[in-house]
This record gives structure tokens, sequence and C-alpha cells, in this order.
């Protein structure tokens, strides 16, 4: 197992003498105050994340509007852009002499209050919420109707049906869902690293990152700020794990299901749209808004005026040939083997993990998790650490290889959850059925177990494919020399003040992911399992 | 019970499958670059065949820090002048140390060009640089800027000024003590001296020439809300849009670019003086192809080069070769710094400064 190797590569990089000294010199400098950032800011994102996703689960598990398939795509927008590009498209909207001054000048009594604490919770929170929502929503389709309707006909109210049925229910996915959101907040660079800068926030990561880019390098101090990091991942993850062990229940039976919708007329039909047009709003509009304005400048100097606008961007980035051209190219191609390698070996692991029940199982569960919790810079500099090393008998190092194996490394979590938290839910029943008609071990795998985890398996890999697209840190680091992916190419604009050639790749990459899902998503509503 | 089993016994079965999958995609990955296993990097992986298949004849590693425009344009030069074909990492002074770092245990660089001069010193000192001081036109280059030995060439240079946003300031500062007034409270960004290698240059160079009494500067600019903005670009992009009105210790270079582009940008260099600071070449001494190396140490200091330092708004590193779209050497006023002070003294003086302004 890899994973483990490269883990300790990257928490005991020298492999020798003082792994213990400087965790004990860094508490007791600054630092505490800076991991209390961290946990302070994590808990308030899953706080907001969970005010954001839950209502709209429940919106589209269990109403009409569930039809309306396309959401789930356009929700994964938000989670598709680079999180420092989303924050450039806040600082740009809200700052002062921003878009939102030069088009309601008012507003400058107050806009500028947004540059606070709680403005970063929300960017963050806005990010991250279409990843929560899917996991709810999915668990509570696994739900079905058929348990709350025995509540119903026996005579429970729906305020109890909720607190006694469906939220138990619901409570191992949504651990495992806070838990991940609460990881990637605290683990996330982009946002502290052009918001909280601006607003005198520091958390972990952007401490991590200072000790690894900025001379004089300091992989030893970066290392054991991640180990500490790694603890408070690793308090949630027990935590996660005995709330999941006590609320798992088998789901997915053997009987069919179908589940219960609501029918929305009159104002609950209104409040659920204007709910979901305010969120689209905060969560796409508004950026989009800045991100779209700041790629069609000719000056941005001028702001907002007509005669400023300009396609020249988009015609220089999509030349046939470019250097931009090619970084799109690798970057399709990088996503695409990634997310498929991922998907393979994580569904092995997350079948491999069952319902963590023996102790052997819950340490892989926790192995295939570690790469979410260690921030990625970390995580990659151990990467390049073990791969590089003279004593390995070939190098990966500087191949077209090693950036898939990064990916993979990076992103294995996602499918390992979404795979596990189908699993999970799958009655036993069901391969015993299989046993009983004589089914052979390959042959339920393939009729049984496959077509009930594939929906998890799918997830798994649109997640990891439309992170993998917009994957900077890793990329910055590991890429072969001469080679660029769309978020390298981003960020190399911004080193070199091109901010609207920046913007411009930002909206043809996330445009296309979209494109992409949109079109798997409508080939995927032709499925028959659909309702599993 | 008997559920439980085969649930796992399938889950093995899937779990072997796709061990022995992926060792596969390792062994054949590695044994030839060629056939990296991976279905749809098989264009790349191709393309990476073929530069290995070059290697052994013309190749060289380039990290650069600095404008990608004219890395690209020199690197372009380089390639058609000799034929040797480069591959070039582009990113921060900082990101390139830290690869380098990480790459320690076995090096791939041949040539790094920073935009710091102390880091320079400081790979000296740690003995990674391989001399060469025989490099064509190393003696027209500015001593101060270059390493007698040849350790490291300094093949251009910037100049850090008052960046001002044109539009919102319409009279300019004329010295750093300008910046503390009240005039300018809360509208100054300065870079993050532990992103951005010149910006510690200046802060450095000012605390070399004035002593102690230099922080009296800073703590007045703290004192007056001069918000520290991350690296270079970072800190002068809200001037531009005019969220902010002025960048102190700006990188002049991109102030001009950006004016010749037609934003509402100008530059100022304070009377006082301000420091200048180079951005030096080096050989590594792990390099695997020491000729490339040297004939591109040579190339940067030819006449070619140097021009088109000089059309990237940069100061060209030979003394006899000078810019005319910006202000030269003589142009602009400088500050008495000691650069042995400052290499010594920057660890501490960044510490303290992101300690002061954080």
């Amino acid at each position: 197992m890899p994973l483990l190797l490269i883990f300790w590569q990257s928490v005991y990089p020298n492999g020798q003498w003082d792994w213990m000294a400087p965790i004990r010199t860094i508490t007791g400098h600054h630092l505490s105050g800076v991991l209390l950032n961290s946990v302070w800011l994590g808990i308030c994102v899953v706080a907001l994340t969970t005010l954001l996703a839950l209502p709209l689960a429940w919106m589209m598990a269990k109403t009409g509007m569930g039809e309306h398939r396309w959401v789930d795509v356009i929700l994964m927008i938000p989670f598709m852009t680079p999180p420092y590009i989303g924050s450039m498209g806040w600082i740009l909207f809200m700052q002062k002499g921003g878009y939102l001054q030069q088009w309601a000048p008012s507003s400058a009594n107050w806009s500028e209050l947004f540059f606070s604490f709680w403005g970063m919770v929300m960017i963050m929170s806005l990010h991250l919420f279409p990843f929560l929502y899917l996991l709810l929503r999915d668990a509570l389709i696994r739900i079905g109707g058929n348990l709350e309707e025995a509540g119903a006909v026996h005579g429970a109210r729906a305020g109890y049906r909720f607190r006694r049925i469906i939220l138990p229910l619901l409570l191992s996915s949504y651990g495992m869902g806070i838990m991940l959101v609460f990881v990637k907040t605290i683990a996330e660079f982009g946002t502290p690293a052009t918001f909280g800068r601006k607003i005198g926030y520091y958390v972990m990561t952007s401490e991590i990152h200072k000790y690894i880019s900025s001379w004089p390098i300091d992989f030893g101090k970066a290392t054991s700020l991640a180990s500490v990091l790694l603890s408070v991942c690793l308090v949630m993850w027990y935590m996660q794990s005995a709330i999941s062990r006590k609320f798992t229940y088998r789901l997915v039976g053997g009987r069919g299901q179908r589940s219960k919708r609501y029918s929305l007329r009159g104002w609950a039909g209104w409040l659920c749209g204007t709910y979901l047009a305010i969120l689209l709003i905060l969560s796409i509009g508004i950026p989009y808004f800045s991100i779209i304005a700041a790629s069609t400048m000719k000056l941005r100097g001028t702001g907002l005026a007509l005669d400023n606008l300009t396609l020249e961007h988009y015609r220089e980035l999509l030349s046939w040939g470019s250097v931009s051209m090619k970084a799109i190219g690798n970057s399709l191609g990088l996503s695409l083997a990634a997310s498929t390698v991922a998907v393979i070996i994580g569904t092995g692991f997350a079948l491999a993990i069952g319902k963590s029940s023996s102790f052997m199982q819950r340490v892989i569960d926790l192995f295939s998790l570690l790469p979410n919790t260690v921030p990625g810079i970390v995580m990659v500099v151990g990467l390049i650490l073990f791969w590089n090393s003279p004593w390995m008998p070939m190098t990966l190092y500087n191949t077209y290889g090693m950036v898939v194996l990064t990916y993979v490394v990076l992103f294995l979590p996602y499918t390992v959850q979404y795979v596990k938290s189908s699993f999970t839910q799958i009655d036993g029943t069901l391969f015993q059925a299989g046993q009983v008609f004589g089914g052979r071990p390959l042959y339920i795998l393939r009729r049984i177990l496959v077509p009930l985890i594939l929906p998890g398996m799918l997830a798994g890999w649109m997640m990891t494919f439309t992170i993998a697209t917009r994957e900077l840190v890793g990329s910055l680091l590991i890429l072969p020399p001469s080679m660029q992916t769309s978020a390298t190419y981003i960020f190399a604009q911004f080193e070199q003040g091109q901010v609207s050639l920046g913007m411009a790749m930002a909206v043809v990459t996330v445009g296309m992911t979209v494109l992409m899902l949109l079109g798997i998503e409508m080939l995927n509503s032709k499925r028959k399992w659909n309702a599993s | 019970m008997f559920g439980m089993k085969t649930r796992k016994k399938s889950a093995a079965l899937l779990l072997t499958a796709v061990m022995s999958l992926s060792l596969f995609g390792c062994s054949t990955g590695n044994t030839t670059t060629g056939n990296a296993a991976k279905p749809a990097g098989e264009g790349n992986a191709a393309a990476a065949a073929d530069t290995a298949s070059k290697a052994a004849g013309g190749k060289l590693v380039l990290y650069s820090a600095g404008p990608q425009k004219l890395a690209d344009n020199i690197v372009n030069g380089f390639t058609a002048k000799t034929g040797i074909e480069v591959e070039m990492f582009q990113g921060t002074t900082g990101k390139i140390l830290a690869r380098m770092e990480a790459e320690k245990a076995n090096p791939v660089a041949d040539v790094v060009i920073l935009a710091s001069l102390p880091s320079a010193q400081a790979l000296k000192a740690d003995g990674l640089t391989l001399p060469y001081p025989e490099a064509a036109h190393a003696d027209k280059l500015n001593k101060d800027w270059s390493d007698a030995e040849g350790n490291y060439f300094s093949s251009s240079a910037s100049a850090l000024g008052i960046v001002y946003n044109s539009k919102l300031v319409t009279a300019p500062p004329k010295s750093w003590a300008d910046l503390a007034a009240p005039a300018w409270k809360d509208a100054v960004n300065i870079p993050d001296p532990t992103l951005s290698g010149s910006a510690l240059d200046f802060i450095t160079g000012y605390l070399s020439a004035n002593g102690e009494k230099g922080w009296d500067l800073l703590n007045a600019y703290k004192a007056n809300g001069v918000a520290m903005a991350g690296a270079n670009q970072e800190a002068l992009d809200p001037v531009i849009t005019g969220a902010k009105s002025i960048v102190a210790a700006g990188v002049d270079y991109m102030a001009y670019s950006a004016k010749a582009k037609g934003e509402p940008l100008d530059i100022v260099y304070p009377e006082e003086g301000t420091v200048i600071s180079p951005r030096p070449a080096a050989i590594l001494k792990s390099s695997p192809n020491v000729e490339n190396a040297k004939a591109f140490i040579d190339y940067l200091l030819s006449d070619e080069a140097q021009k088109l330092v000089a059309d990237a708004y940069l100061i060209p590193g030979r003394e006899d070769i000078e810019a005319a779209n910006r202000a030269n050497v003589k142009d602009i006023p400088q500050l008495k710094v000691d650069w042995t002070w400052m290499s010594e003294h920057g660890d501490e003086t960044a510490a303290r400064f992101s300690e002061t302004f954080k």
C-alpha cells in the first residue's frame, strides 16, 4: 500500500532525527491561535453548508423539483470552480471600486463589511455545499417512501416522522458529509490565500504554505504543522465513524421501493423556487458575473463599460495549437485517466472496508481518507520525495504517470466515500438471495453488487473528474517542466498580470466540464436502476 | 453469516483484480516511458518518449522565475541558435526553491533563474552552484550584482518604486516617508517579502542603508494602514482596478508593461533612493547537461538576449546595453545598500516584517 509509505514520507521527510522536536517547538508558539482559527472556520463552514444543503436536498429528493436533473449539474459549478477563482470573483465584486459599487454607488456604505470572517465562511460554504447536498440527496432518495408511510400509518405527524425516521437514517451520510466538508475547509488553501490574507485571517494551511514556498524552505516545520492538522482530522474521523457505526441501517433490500414525492403548489412551490434561485445567484451568479466581466475587459483599470468589452482574450485562448489549448488538452486527459483509475481502486477499497466492522477494515478506511486530510501541498511534497528518491528502482517523477498517480492519491477519498456510502446501505440478504439461486461470486458481483453501487461509483467518478480538472497545488509542483494544465495556466496568467486571460481560461474549463457532465447526466437518466 | 462471507469474498476478488491491474499499470509505465499504460494519455506519453530519446543529445532543464513572455522568447532564441531543446518550469522564486528542495535526492534542473540575489548567494554558500567564470561577456556585467567567481550572473534587474493608479492619484508621493502621511491612509499595498524576493530586497536594502532607524518608517506604514498583499502581481492588481491607490516597493517592469497596455498606472522612484533588485542565473553543480548549461549562460549574456531583456521592460544585466523604454540604472536614485548584510539578515527581517504587518 503505497499510501502508507507516502504518508510516512510526508510526515517525516528526512527520515531521521527530530520529528518530535518541531512539534514541541511549534505548539509553544503562536500556533495555537492559528489552529483555533482553522477549527473555528471549519465549524462555521460546516454549520452554514448544512443550512444551505439540507433544505435543498430535501426539495430535490422529496418534491416535484427532483425532476429537474439539470439542477444537479448546475450546482456542481461552484464546486468545479477553483476556490481561489471563486474568492477572486467575490473580491472583485465587493471591493472598493468593485463591480457592485460601479453599478450601485450607494452600496459603498456597506459592501466592504463583506471583508470579514463571515464573508470568508460564506465564500467557502457556497463553494462546498454542493458536495454535502449530493450526499444528503442520495441518502434521502435511498430512504424511500415506505418507511415514512409506515410512520404515517401509525399516526406520526410530519415533525415526528422527520425526527424519528428520516434524521437517524440520514445521520450516517450526514456525518460522512460534514466530516469531508470540515476536513476540506481546514485543508483548503485557495480561499485563505486570496481572501483570508486580505482580512488578516491566518489558518494552518497558509502557515504551511509559508514554510514550503518561501526561502528558507523548511519541510520539517511544514510537515509537523501538517501532522497537527492531521490529528484534528483524525479526531473528526473517529467521531464520524462512531456515529456512522451506530446509525447505519440496511435500506436497499430486495423489495421494490417507490419514493413519495410531495407535489409543490402555491406558496410552497414559490418558496422552494425562490430558495433555489437565491442559492444559485449567491453561489454562481455573483462570482461568475465577476469572472466573466473580468475575462472580457480590455483594460482592467477602466471597469464596467460597454466600450471596454472584448472577446480578444477568448480568441487568444482558443487559437489552435496555442499553449492554452495544450493546457486544456492536458487537463482533460489527466483528469480522465486519474478519475478512471481512482474509481477502480476506490471501489476496491470501499468494498474491502465494507461496514468497518473489523479493525483492519477501519485502518484501511482511515488510510483511504488520509490524502484528504493532509493539505495537498504536503502530500505532493511527500510524493515527490518518495518517487524521486534514489533507492526507487524506477523514477516515476517528471513523467505523465506521476501526475496521474498524484491525482489518484489526492482524490481517492471521494470515490471511496461515495461508494462506501451506497455499499453500506445494501442489505446482505440480496447477496444471500443470489447465492440461494446458485449465483457464483462473479455473477453476483456483476448482476447484484455492481448495479447497486454504480450510482456511487459514477458520482465518485464525476467528483474526481471535476476536481482533477481544476487541481492546482499538486500540478504546480509535480508537472514535468514544459507541461501545463488549465489550472497552472490560470495561475501563471495571474502571476504574470494577465488576469483577463486567466479568467477566460476559468470560464472555458468550467464551461467544458459542465457540458460534459450534462451529457453524462442525460445518458444517465436512461438508466433502469435509477431509483435505488 | 453466509451472506457476509460471500460479500467479503467478492470484495476481495474485486480488490485483487484492481491491485493486479494497477500493478500492471505501474510496471509498464516505468520500464519504458513511452508505454505509460494510461489509455487517455497516449498522445502525451508518446510525446514524453520523444523528448526522452533526444535527452542524450541536446536537452536543458531550466527553472525560471519572472516574466513568462521573456523566458519564452529567450528559450526560443536559444533553441533556434543552438538546436538544444529546453524544458522549462516557470514559477516564482519560492516555488523554484521548493521544487529544488523536493528534488534534492535526484536533481533535474541544469540552470535556474531567480528573482532574488540573496537566494543565489545562499545557493552558492550551500555549494550548489557550478562556477563558470569564463562565460562570454561576463566582464561587462554589473559587478555588484554578479559573483566574481562566476557562480551566478545577473542577466537582468528591476528597480523598486512607488507604483500608483494615475486615475486616483494626481499628486504622486515623492519619498518613501510620504506614504506614511494621512492622505494615503488605507490606500497602500506592499508585497509580502516572504513571497516576493524583490520586496525583501527593498526592505533589507532600506534597513541596511538606514540601520535600526529604518524600522521607524515601516512601523509608520503599519500605523497608516499599509497592507501586506501577496506577491508582486497580487499587490499590484487592486491598484489597477482601483481598490487601492499605491503599491510601495512595486516592481517597475510590471508597472511599465501594464502602462504600455493602457492601464492607468505610473511609477516614481523616490528621491532618497531605492533598491535595484538583480535577477541572477546560475548553473547547478548537479546539472546533467553542463555543456548545454554553459551555452545557455553564454546566450543569456549575448547582445541578442540582452535586447530581449530590455524589450521586457527590465534593466539589462550588462552595463553596456541600455533599455530605451524605461528608466535605466543611471536615472534611478539608489540607496547605499550592503548586499552581504542583506543576505545575512534576510530571514529575520522577513519574519519580523510579516509579524509586524500580520
